[in-house]
Order: C-alpha cells, then sequence, then structure tokens
C-alpha cells in the first residue's frame, strides 16, 4: 500500500505576537509541524503495520520554510519511509482551495493508494484541504476518522465520531482520509528515529515539475486582526474569608437575573 | 440599503441546527430554499421555520452517508441562479457536505462562520490562528458555500401557518461512495453546551477528580451545564470532549460563565469571551483569567465552592 500523509508546517503560536493595531506579528514564530498533522502521520502509521507491505510519504507544500533541514528531519522521524517537498515563492500562504489543488497535482505525480490529512490547520483552521484534495482526485473522502478498525490492501474500515452518532465506515481505496485529533496521541520521537530520519531521501520539487492547473479564484483574503475584546468590569476580590465570599455571591446573584 | 440575494440554498444534517440556518436563510435571500433529508413532517417543520422552497432528498437511508448527497445537491444548486449562497451547519457533516459542494461547483467555501454578510459581495469572519485573531475572507466565486456556527444567526420560529409543496429530487449516485457498514449512538450523554445560558467552566485549579462532584452540585444550585479547559478533557480525561471550551472545542455564547481554576490561557478564554457576565475563582492572583473577568475571587476553590453552594441551594 502507497500512503501519503499531508502536512503544513505553521508558526508556532505561543511565539505570536498581537500588535496594538490588531495585526499578528509572526516574524519570531518558528515554522513547526501543524499539531493536527501529526495525528495523520501517526495514522499512517498505525495502518503500515496493520497492511505490512506499505510505504509512507510525507508530503507538503509551500514556501521555503520548507526548505528547513530540521523541520524536514522532524517529519521524517514521525515514520514516514521518505519525504517530498513542493517548493515554490508562489506557494507561501495559500488559501485552502490552492493548497488541496496543488497537493493533488503533487499526489497524482507520486502515485497513492491512501492519503491522509489532519483535521485542519492551526493557522487557518479551515477544515477544507483534505475534503477538497478528495474530491479534487475523484476518489472516496470523508473528514472526522476518528479510529482505524482494520485495514488491507485495497480497503479500510474506519469509525468516524460525528456530533450525535458514530459511523462505521467501509472506503474502497484509492481514498483520502482527514483524521480527528482525538484518533491517536502521536508519538515523541527517539533520538535512534530522530538519526535515521537524517537518512531518509527527500524529493523537493518545483512548480514546474507538477502539472498544475490554472487554480481558480474562489476567496480572498480580507483582513486577518485580532478581535476587539469587550470592556470587563474587573471588580477582584483579593481574599476567600467569609465576608469576601459573600461579597462575590452577591455579584454572582446579581449576575443570575 | 442592505442587499440580499435572490435565494439562498440551506441544509442542516442535525436538526436542532435546522432553525438557525433557516434563519441565516431568510437574513440573506428573498427566497430560502432548504434541503430536507427524512419523513414528511420534516418537510412541514421547513417550511414552518421560513424555508420558501423544500427540495425533499428522500426518506434517510441508513446505508448511505449524507455526504452521498452531495452531487445532487450540487445538480439542484446549478440549475439555480448563477450567484448564490448556500448556508449549512458547521457540523463535521456540513463541512464535509462544503468541501465537496466546493469543489464540483467550483465554490469558494467559509467553514465556522461567526458572521456572513451579503452586502458587498459575500463576506465571512472566521477564528483564525487558534483564537488569536478573525479572519475575514470574500467569496469570489458565483456560488458561495458557507457553514455557521452556533448562535451566529437566532433561531426561526416555526409557525404551522406557513408550508407548501417540495420538489422531488431524484438522487445522482457519488463519483466514489463510502460504504456505511455500521451506525450507533454516541456513547455517553450528549450535551450542547453552546446553547447553555449558564456554564461552569473547570480548570486544572479543581485538583483532583473527587472534587468536580462540588463543581457538579453547585452547578445544580445555579442551573448550570458544566464545561471543562482542554487538559482536563485531553489530559486527565475527567469530562468528555464535548465540553471543552476553546481552540477547537466548543465556543460558548452564555448569559453567565463562572471559572473555577482555570487559569485563562488565551486558548481556553476565545471560547468563553462570547459570555455577558464572566466569574471567576482562582487562587493565583496573577493568573491572566482576571484581565477577562467582570468578577473575580482570589481565593481557595475548597472553601469558595462549598460557601456558594449553601449560598444558592434550594
Amino acid at each position: 500500500m502507497k500512503i501519503i500523509t499531508c502536512y503544513k508546517l505553521v508558526p508556532e503560536e505561543q511565539d505570536i505576537a498581537v500588535k496594538a493595531d490588531g495585526v499578528l506579528d509572526t516574524s519570531k514564530a518558528s515554522p513547526k509541524i501543524n499539531q493536527f498533522d501529526l495525528n495523520a502521520v501517526e495514522a499512517a502509521v498505525e495502518i503500515k503495520s496493520l497492511v505490512g507491505e506499505c510505504k509512507i510519504t510525507a508530503l507538503s507544500v509551500g514556501g521555503k520554510a520548507l526548505d528547513n533541514p530540521k523541520a524536514r528531519k522532524d517529519i521524517l522521524s514521525r515514520g514516514p519511509d521518505d519525504l517530498t517537498v513542493v517548493v515554490d515563492e508562489k506557494f507561501e500562504q495559500l488559501l485552502p482551495h490552492q493548497t488541496a489543488r496543488v497537493l493533488a497535482a503533487a499526489a497524482q505525480k507520486n502515485g497513492f493508494d491512501l492519503i491522509i490529512c489532519g483535521d485542519g490547520s492551526g493557522d487557518l483552521y479551515a477544515q477544507q484541504v483534505g475534503l477538497q484534495l478528495g474530491e479534487l482526485l475523484e476518489v472516496a473522502t470523508i473528514n472526522a476518522v476518528s479510529k482505524i478498525v482494520s485495514a488491507q490492501d485495497g480497503i479500510v474500515t474506519v469509525e468516524r465520531a460525528l456530533d450525535d452518532e458514530v459511523e462505521v465506515l467501509e472506503i474502497t481505496l484509492p481514498a483520502v482520509i482527514s483524521v480527528s485529533a482525538d484518533i491517536n496521541e502521536p508519538t515523541i520521537p527517539s533520538m535512534k528515529t530522530i538519526l535515521a530520519a537524517g537518512r531518509k531521501p527527500v524529493t523537493k520539487l518545483a512548480a514546474e515539475e507538477i502539472e498544475l492547473a490554472e487554480i481558480p479564484a474562489l476567496v480572498e483574503s480580507v483582513s486577518v486582526l485580532a478581535p476587539k475584546q469587550a470592556e470587563r468590569k474587573q471588580i477582584i476580590i483579593d481574599g476567600d474569608d467569609e465576608e469576601q465570599v459573600a461579597e462575590f455571591a452577591e455579584h454572582l446573584r446579581k449576575a443570575l437575573k | 440599503m442592505m442587499s440580499k440575494l435572490s435565494n439562498v440554498w440551506v441544509f442542516s444534517d442535525i436538526a436542532s441546527r435546522l432553525p438557525e440556518v433557516i434563519a441565516g436563510g431568510v437574513e440573506l435571500g428573498e427566497k430560502v430554499s432548504a434541503f430536507v433529508i427524512g419523513s414528511e413532517d420534516e418537510i412541514a417543520k421547513a417550511y414552518s421555520l421560513g424555508a420558501t422552497h423544500v427540495y425533499y432528498l428522500g426518506e434517510k437511508d441508513t446505508s448511505k452517508i449524507i455526504e452521498d448527497y452531495a452531487e445532487t445537491m450540487a445538480h439542484a444548486i446549478s440549475n439555480g441562479d448563477a450567484n448564490t449562497l448556500m448556508l449549512l451547519g458547521a457540523t463535521k457533516r456540513g463541512k464535509a457536505l462544503a468541501a465537496k459542494l466546493g469543489v464540483q461547483l467550483k465554490a469558494g467555501v467559509i467553514n465556522d462562520a461567526s458572521e456572513v454578510s451579503v452586502a458587498n459581495g459575500i463576506t465571512a469572519k472566521h477564528m483564525v490562528y487558534g483564537g488569536l485573531a478573525i479572519g475575514e475572507e470574500k467569496i469570489v466565486s458565483p456560488v458561495a458555500i458557507v457553514t455557521i456556527g452556533n448562535g451566529v444567526f437566532e433561531a426561526a420560529e416555526a409557525d404551522s401557518t406557513k408550508n407548501g409543496e417540495a420538489v422531488s429530487v431524484s438522487f445522482i449516485e457519488p463519483k466514489a461512495a463510502i460504504k456505511c457498514i455500521e451506525r450507533r449512538a454516541k456513547q455517553g450523554e450528549s450535551v450542547d453546551l453552546g446553547k447553555a445560558k449558564r456554564v461552569i467552566a473547570i480548570g486544572s485549579g479543581i485538583g483532583k477528580q473527587e472534587n468536580l462532584q462540588m463543581a457538579a452540585d453547585l452547578g445544580a444550585a445555579l442551573g448550570a451545564e458544566l464545561g471543562c479547559s482542554r487538559p482536563i478533557a485531553e489530559t486527565e480525561k475527567w469530562m468528555e470532549r464535548e465540553r471543552y471550551i476553546g481552540v477547537s472545542g466548543v465556543m460558548l455564547k452564555p448569559e453567565l460563565y463562572l471559572a473555577l481554576g482555570i487559569s485563562g490561557q488565551i486558548q481556553h478564554m476565545v471560547g468563553a469571551l462570547g459570555s455577558q457576565t464572566i466569574l471567576a475563582v482562582n487562587k493565583d492572583k496573577n493568573a491572566p483569567i482576571f484581565q477577562y473577568a467582570d468578577y473575580g475571587i482570589v481565593g481557595d476553590l475548597n472553601k469558595v465552592v462549598p460557601a456558594l453552594i449553601s449560598a444558592f441551594k434550594g
């Protein structure tokens, strides 16, 4: 089985600063693997253990951050057998429908039986790329996969946890699945896997090397701004003796009305 | 002047979300065309809530998944107005349908919209960077697909005098179907915290699992639902995932939010900032939660909570 697991590098959210005008400053936030994509990689590793004969290719599209050797080693230390990155200046800050189209072209070049994506990305959290990718490739596609029940050549059976029920789905390959954040606990790479990652093959493709059709204009970003916070009263009682708790209880009583 | 689209399509995979989705259609469109899968009663329900046209996709078929109807819906939409909007609830199924329709109709998609406007093209806002910011996007394709979060539109009231005939739509086989071999109710009681009027949020400051009982007692005394921070659900697993508040969890809009031992990380707070009144109990005076609170008390939960229970019970 040929598995592709897709990932995105996103700015470390702890290091994103909010400027006075509400604009986000990501200049000090180094790129890291999107947390939700680690679930996808882990699911790929789990499926590999079920089917035996299997190769996992990690795939990402984006800008120059993908050239960083440390970031490449990081993804490879988590289980993929090799890595393909499609790097181009014009792939910086892609919107979801654009990412899906670039990934589709790259996946077709690589070949696949199963593509696994995460729930969404920590930056845009559009939750569309995996689904649109599957639809563009005209294969079976579904989101919210919460458990791998079984996997064999040509077919995977999964559970899908929805708001009101759980569906057990039999998916005939080729397919694209997006996994939920609670499907697994991503394994922390060991020193051994980190060292081995440096020896795994990496293929870098330029935009011209994939057959990318013109991407339609569907969505444009207008602004990204920190929300204005509501003014709060900020009446803070410093201490928990009987009178102070009674005072707090009085505020609570008023708020209940 | 607020312009409207001549027609807005609506669909909700969950019955309880339909009144809000239809309300959105009524606000943004002259006509509201609802897709309905299910019984005759559900057709009547859609009309009573304000749909002007119902497109009936047939009875529920347990071997099909809702996403199998994407081709059928896309076909109906493409036979209607060239410039149009489809509104769905921002559920897992809603998002899967949205993405499929987006590709099939070459339409722009925005998920989890917290605001939708058709005044100047179709624009919508949604949370980005884990809640640190709000992204505003404009859909520039003729067809726009938007999934809407809880509480974006005030639920439409049913009016049984409104009714109509449904148009039957024949099913189009999807290109690649997925077989549903089993369907079962989700374990544990289902909660919809997003709709609760009063919420008590429990954070790591609660200390130990036994202390959940006193939080539950206070909840009973105040008529409040219980929610929690992500670590309480995901790391400690003391409460169900459905109850965690914040990024990729529940977004609250209650009248009252009372935080017990919640430190106030922004990733949690983005789910609570829509509350009318925020109250907090925390033993750490410097906890960020106090910056977001209307009323706070710096104190020991084991002292404050029992005192509040006796002040409010019966």
